[in-house]
């Protein structure tokens, strides 16, 4: 008896605690004990949002005023005032930070996680958001999605004269001399896998949710069509033909922003950042062959492989159109993806020669450049920044 | 021994049992041994050896230099990774010591009490850390405070484990018939404690913090990663790394090692003080 009872007396004690534990954190998005309880939340917080649309045509006005009511510069002081401006850090910070020295502020933020809690429960009352990504979750309400839909507030960094240069292609400078052809093959295949996931961007997602996607097919579809408004339209909102150009004006607002705000402990990297020019961190020689040729290639090195700069998803679809559609094949490449997200950053691996490819930032690859090593960019993929900032306009009033 | 001692020692014999041979010994050659290995790292032949270069592992002269420009923000997060950790172990460890304490009087329920802390200490902080920055959202409206308490927690919980087991076993393994001893002269149970238990479980205090004092640097660092507010050893490794900054990642790496062996050697001081008059 005695016994049966400490088992028991035992097992509620853990349960309580467990219970109590689970209850901070019952708004998170990874735990998939509470995904039950956070359907029915975003359920019931999109019909009382659509019953606030039908019935009460006052609140649409109201936000109209919110939106007047206090501009985008206003807003950024306000939360920069509070410290509550929010970004992962790690290399992703510069825009914010760009931003925040422009309007004279403090360039303090908050470290967010992964997901958007922190912007959900106002612990973070400006959030980054990348517009393929997390801004889907913030709005749309399926799965993992938080459901706030058009009631929040949007601060583009194109707009704002910070935006820096995202997701290219890179491989070690000593690689491209040495292997030529492959470079160029790599580059015909990928973009012509670009091409088609660009004209079909509902088809690409599937094909990336077919090989291991990080996300739901729903989300999924989203990221490719945010994804393609990324490669085909410049910061100033033009629309781009020649995917994967090198725009010089775009290249060097991001290295100037880049020699701004990132900063490097180490001396000599720091003053080998100050110095770096556009010529050494990227060659457009290989690109434009590329483009230039019938699609045959005498490849040096037939099996490559391509370090993504987070987990896979529609953010890299043409590679993944590529490979699925055979173009890696037909100008004579195997090619193999390998997800990023890990620590070892896709600069180190391209580096120290594990993987030929990667995709990364130009700021990444600038410092990591300036810290020694010897990377190439070859194309740039997005030719503007999907970076914003999200807010709830209720909080600014 | 004595059955193997032979007539005539020779000259190396001679210096093995030689105690004042034996004592610089024992401090010479490890360190001649680090001279060694940081020859070689110096000279990158260590890295011929681990097939690395040396942006993944700078050599020690360039670690050494952004150590010394770096002097500044080094000391200002080290003073933060350093006061989380001794909080942390503070509080965990006077919490272990008050469980263990339970569980020597009550032990029906205390060895159960140990368990669940146990089970605790062996969830990963990797899982721990973000869970408890959650929890901890409410605490305070200032980030660096809310995320300072959510690290505490963590490396608290850690330190709680190895010290509550420790000293468990300090306060219940007595001495053959000392329990005894102490009914024959009808000594109170709360005389026995005091009297017995308390000194008896020191030694083990002690070999609870040799392993908890590491333990905790190790926790912070670990969960400066996952805090919402930047600032540590810890997240400057992991930024510099991220960041492809190798040689100030070394820097940062150097520091956690120097905390470790300060922390080390102070409790090895304290030890030597606090069991000077044991037995």
């Amino acid at each position: 008896m005695k016994k049966r009872m400490r088992k028991l007396a035992g097992l509620m004690g853990v349960t309580v605690l467990t219970v109590a534990m689970m209850t901070g954190c019952g708004n998170s998005g990874d735990v998939t004990t509470s995904d039950t309880k956070e359907e029915t939340d975003v359920e019931t917080a999109s019909e009382t949002e659509k019953a606030g649309q039908t019935d009460d045509e006052t609140e649409a006005s109201d936000d109209e005023t919110k939106q007047t009511a206090l501009s985008d510069e206003e807003i950024i002081r306000t939360a920069a005032a509070d410290g509550t401006v929010g970004n992962w850090g790690l290399g992703n910070e510069y825009e914010i930070l760009a931003l925040l020295a422009k309007y004279d502020l403090p360039t303090d933020y908050l470290s967010q996680d992964f997901t958007m809690d922190g912007f959900d429960d106002d612990s973070i009352s400006l959030a980054s958001a990348m517009t393929y990504n997390e801004l889907g979750l913030v709005q749309n309400d399926y799965d993992g999605g938080y459901g706030y839909g058009d009631s929040i507030g949007i601060i583009d960094m194109n707009d704002q004269g910070v935006a820096m240069l995202e997701d290219n292609i890179f491989c070690k400078g000593e690689f491209a001399k040495e292997n030529p052809e492959t470079v160029k093959a790599f580059l015909y295949a990928s973009l012509k896998g670009w091409e088609y996931a660009m004209e079909n961007p509902a088809e690409a997602a599937e094909i990336c949710y077919e090989y291991g996607s990080s996300v739901s097919a729903e989300h999924q579809a989203y990221m490719a069509d945010e994804v393609a408004k990324l490669v085909n339209t410049d910061m100033s909102g033009n629309t781009v033909t020649d995917i994967g150009n090198m725009d010089d004006a775009a290249m060097q607002q991001t290295l100037d922003i880049a020699k701004k705000y990132v900063s490097l402990d180490d001396a000599n990297a720091s003053e080998k950042l100050q110095a770096m020019t556009l010529d050494d961190i990227r060659d457009s020689s290989y690109i434009d062959a590329a483009k230039s040729s019938d699609g045959t290639f005498t490849v040096e090195k037939p099996e490559v492989s391509i370090q993504l700069k987070w987990l896979p998803d529609a953010q890299f679809m043409g590679y993944y159109v590529a490979l699925d559609k055979g173009y890696y094949e037909e100008v004579g490449l195997t090619v193999n993806i390998v997800a990023g997200g890990g620590d070892i950053a896709e600069t180190t691996a391209v580096n120290n020669g594990t993987v030929d490819f990667g995709v990364t930032w130009v700021s990444n690859l600038a410092s990591a450049n300036a810290g020694g090593m010897d990377l190439l960019e070859v194309a740039q993929v997005f030719q503007r920044s999907g970076l914003v900032l999200v807010y709830k306009p209720e909080n600014f009033n | 021994m004595a059955h193997m001692i032979k007539r005539r020692k020779s000259f190396f014999q001679k210096m093995r049992e030689n105690e004042k041979v034996q004592s610089i010994s024992t401090v010479v050659l490890p360190v001649l041994l680090g001279i060694v290995i940081l020859a070689l790292w110096q000279g990158q032949q260590l890295h011929a050896l681990f097939h690395t270069d040396t942006f993944t592992l700078p050599i020690p002269t360039t670690i050494g230099e952004i150590f010394i420009d770096n002097l500044d923000k080094i000391g200002k997060n080290t003073v933060s990774t350093v006061v989380v950790a001794l909080i942390g172990l503070i509080l965990g460890s006077l919490l272990g010591y008050g469980i263990a304490v339970l569980a020597a009087v009550f032990p029906k329920f205390g060895k159960g009490g140990l368990s669940i802390i146990g089970a605790f200490a062996s969830i990963p902080v990797v899982a721990l850390a973000p869970v408890l920055n959650n929890w901890t959202k409410d605490v305070s409206k200032d980030a660096s405070v809310r995320s300072m308490v959510a690290k505490i927690l963590v490396v608290m919980l850690i330190a709680a484990a190895d010290m509550g087991l420790n000293a468990y076993r300090g306060l219940t393994e007595l001495e053959q018939y000392s329990e005894d001893l102490m009914a024959t002269y009808a000594a109170k149970k709360r005389v026995t404690f005091l009297k017995l238990r308390l000194p008896n479980s020191l030694p083990y205090v002690f070999t609870a913090l040799k392993v908890a004092v590491p333990a905790s640097i190790m926790t912070t660092i670990v969960s400066e990663y996952f805090a919402e507010y930047i600032t540590g050893i810890g997240r400057q490794i992991r930024e510099n790394i991220v960041l492809a900054q190798y040689s100030t990642a070394w820097a940062y790496i150097l520091t956690a090692c120097l905390i470790g062996i300060a922390s080390y050697v102070i409790l090895m001081i304290v030890q030597s003080i606090a069991l000077r008059n044991y037995h």
